[in-house]
């Protein structure tokens, strides 16, 4: 499948020259065929959403004019668009932590305790990850609804009665942190556990001739070795993270005195679409929100080079 | 492969913190979960009454079960099926899609191969709820949203699928067993049906793992795309039963037959196929999730 310059020497004949930018043709026809069913699927669902979002950022689509910047302006003169950022941040800032902090922890655990033991906790560690999107806020409401929690007795002890002290005392961003912690940092542990398992053993091996102890072990040679992952790791949540939705949505379903539904940027954007019948608004901060993940995703690309593009 | 070389076994300080945090883990991620299973088979008032970890009976189930189904005129059961339907077709068009489009990327060199891969790993990099609100607008303007069609076509645009398929094929297609067959005359549509899709099952199996759990439990799109309760899936039909019900609320009581055992009932029909998958593929987790990216 080489390039055709590459058999284009003056000593091959015409023909075969011909005939090789033939094929080569034909590979190419082929290439773009098998890619055909996937290429509309990006453009309907990738690339023209996105395109069609900041179009539609500069209409006035309720009168259908075009509107210049004024929907950016509406949307940074909305007062609720800072304070949601700002509670976005604080969610993003736990999470992250307590994911790298967490899983790092418990990676590096696992990793030191018999291989049984290990086996039988990342899968105790790895089930919660069934539990996602509604179903997570469903089960941490009841967690930390004093009334019927298994950990009432904490609960309890902390002096909180009712579901809505627990959620004040411990906090949206925090109650936020905890319920997507729980169901995604398992799938993580796994991840690390395989990465941990794949260390060259020599290096293992040298450093405990060298009396490095576990501890030392952990943190002086795996963990620099897990590193550029666990950092990885943290980019994709903080931009996952950003989008936070479902779970502020949701509390809502704790009663009304419990809603929060302009808490994050995300349902900013949707209130705008929803409830005021704003699409332009609604694009012009979906657009911000697409344009940060884009830019993330842009840095992990091309100024690492974690993922292999060729 | 800690443990051959280990001295035998020694309590000192070092250990008893790693089996602590251990421990507390365990009771983090296990708790919640083994709570949630018990207390499907316990009455509302056992919820409230009864130590944590108790253990209902056949019966409360029984009835609990029948107040969930049969309300609303099953609905439950009618969002289940559209659950079903979601993922099935999602999952079908994600690998009807991917698999071709990573076997290409992978072994042929084409005008745009680059550009190509470049867009996925962005679209793929990018949270997929950053573009709901962008699909809900463009859905609106093409009068697909409230359709299963719309659903399905937008499940199936999975790029994680395509990269995982470029990764393996790039690693694990024989080059000589490709130009051999070349050479025996066969085209490049018999190259990708008789030599990639024979090796392809496991990636299969793996593309069509991750598609179906983000579908499955997607409730954000369907809380966005639909607006027909006839069309909900489960985790939005959750939603709706906990809010028309009032049951996570301790208000004052009414006659709806949904309370606290219904909505647990509910949530476990919710995460009860993705709990099952994941005890059979827990092992899809590892090899797929960092496939492709620089280890260490």
């Amino acid at each position: 499948m080489s390039s055709i310059a590459d058999t284009a020497s003056p000593t091959v004949p015409r023909e075969r020259v011909r005939a090789a930018k033939r094929k080569g043709q034909r590979d190419t026809r082929m290439a773009y065929l098998l890619l055909l069913p996937y290429i509309v699927l990006l453009i309907m669902f990738g690339v023209f959403p996105v395109a069609y979002a900041f179009g539609l950022s500069f209409v006035d689509t309720i009168e259908n004019a075009f509107y210049g910047l004024a929907n950016y302006e509406f949307v940074f003169n909305d007062f609720r668009v800072p304070t949601a950022a700002i509670n976005v941040l604080w969610f993003v800032v736990i999470w992250v932590a307590m994911t790298m902090i967490g899983v790092a922890t418990l990676s590096l655990m696992l990793d030191s305790v018999g291989r049984r033991t290990a086996t039988t906790l990342r899968t105790i560690y790895f089930l919660p990850g069934a539990v996602t999107s509604s179903a997570v806020v469903v089960l941490w409401l009841f967690m930390l609804d004093p009334g019927v929690s298994p950990f009432q007795g904490l609960l309890h002890a902390a002096g909180w009665t009712y579901s809505i002290d627990v959620i004040s005392g411990i906090g949206l961003a925090g109650v936020f942190a905890l319920m997507a912690y729980f169901s995604a940092s398992g799938g993580w542990i796994v991840v690390f556990g395989g990465a941990l398992s794949s260390l060259p053993s020599e290096v293992l091996e040298a450093a405990r001739v060298d009396g490095a102890n576990r501890f030392q072990l952990a943190t002086r040679i795996k963990l620099p070795m897990i590193w550029r992952s666990l950092v990885l790791m943290g980019i994709l949540s903080f931009a996952a993270g950003l989008q936070l939705f479902v779970e502020p949505q949701l509390m809502q379903l704790a009663g009304p005195q419990s809603a929060q539904n302009d808490w994050s940027l995300n349902q900013m954007a949707f209130q705008y679409a929803f409830r005021m019948g704003d699409f332009g608004a609604s694009a012009a901060l979906s657009t911000m929100l697409v344009g940060t993940s884009i830019i993330i995703a842009l840095v992990i690309v091309f100024a690492t080079r974690f993922y292999k593009i060729d | 492969m800690a443990d051959a070389r280990t001295p035998p076994f020694r309590l000192n300080l070092g250990r008893f913190i790693v089996y602590a945090v251990l421990l507390f883990a365990v009771c983090f991620y296990g708790i919640p979960l083994l709570w949630l299973l018990l207390a499907g088979t316990r009455s509302q008032s056992s919820l409230f009454a009864d130590p944590p970890f108790s253990i209902g009976n056949w019966e409360m189930f029984l009835v609990t079960w029948n107040n969930l189904t049969t309300y609303n005129n099953f609905q439950i059961v009618s969002w289940a099926a559209n659950s079903a339907i979601y993922s099935v077709g999602g999952v079908l068009l994600s690998l009807f899609a991917s698999i071709p489009a990573g076997y290409a990327l992978a072994a042929s060199e084409f005008p745009g191969r680059k550009l190509i891969l470049v867009v996925t790993l962005i679209a793929m990099i990018t949270p997929s709820t950053a573009v709901v609100l962008p699909i809900f607008l463009e859905m609106n303007l093409l009068g697909l949203n409230n359709s299963y069609a719309g659903m399905i076509l937008v499940s199936g645009f999975f790029p994680f699928g395509v990269y995982l398929t470029y990764v393996y094929f790039s690693t694990s297609l024989p080059k000589g067993v490709m130009d051999s067959a070349r050479v025996d005359g066969a085209n490049r549509f018999e190259l990708f049906t008789r030599i990639a899709l024979p090796l392809a099952r496991p990636i299969v199996a793996l593309v069509a793992f991750f598609s179906f759990i983000g579908i499955w439990s997607n409730y954000f799109l369907a809380f966005v795309l639909l607006s027909d309760d006839k069309l909900y899936n489960l985790p939005v039909g959750l939603t709706v039963l906990i809010s028309t019900s009032g049951a996570l609320s301790n208000l004052p009581a009414n006659d709806v037959p949904i309370k606290k055992p219904e909505v647990i009932l509910a949530a476990i029909l919710v995460i009860l196929p993705v709990l099952l998958i994941f005890i059979v593929a827990q092992r899809f987790v590892r090899s797929g999730t960092l496939s492709g990216a620089e280890k260490g």
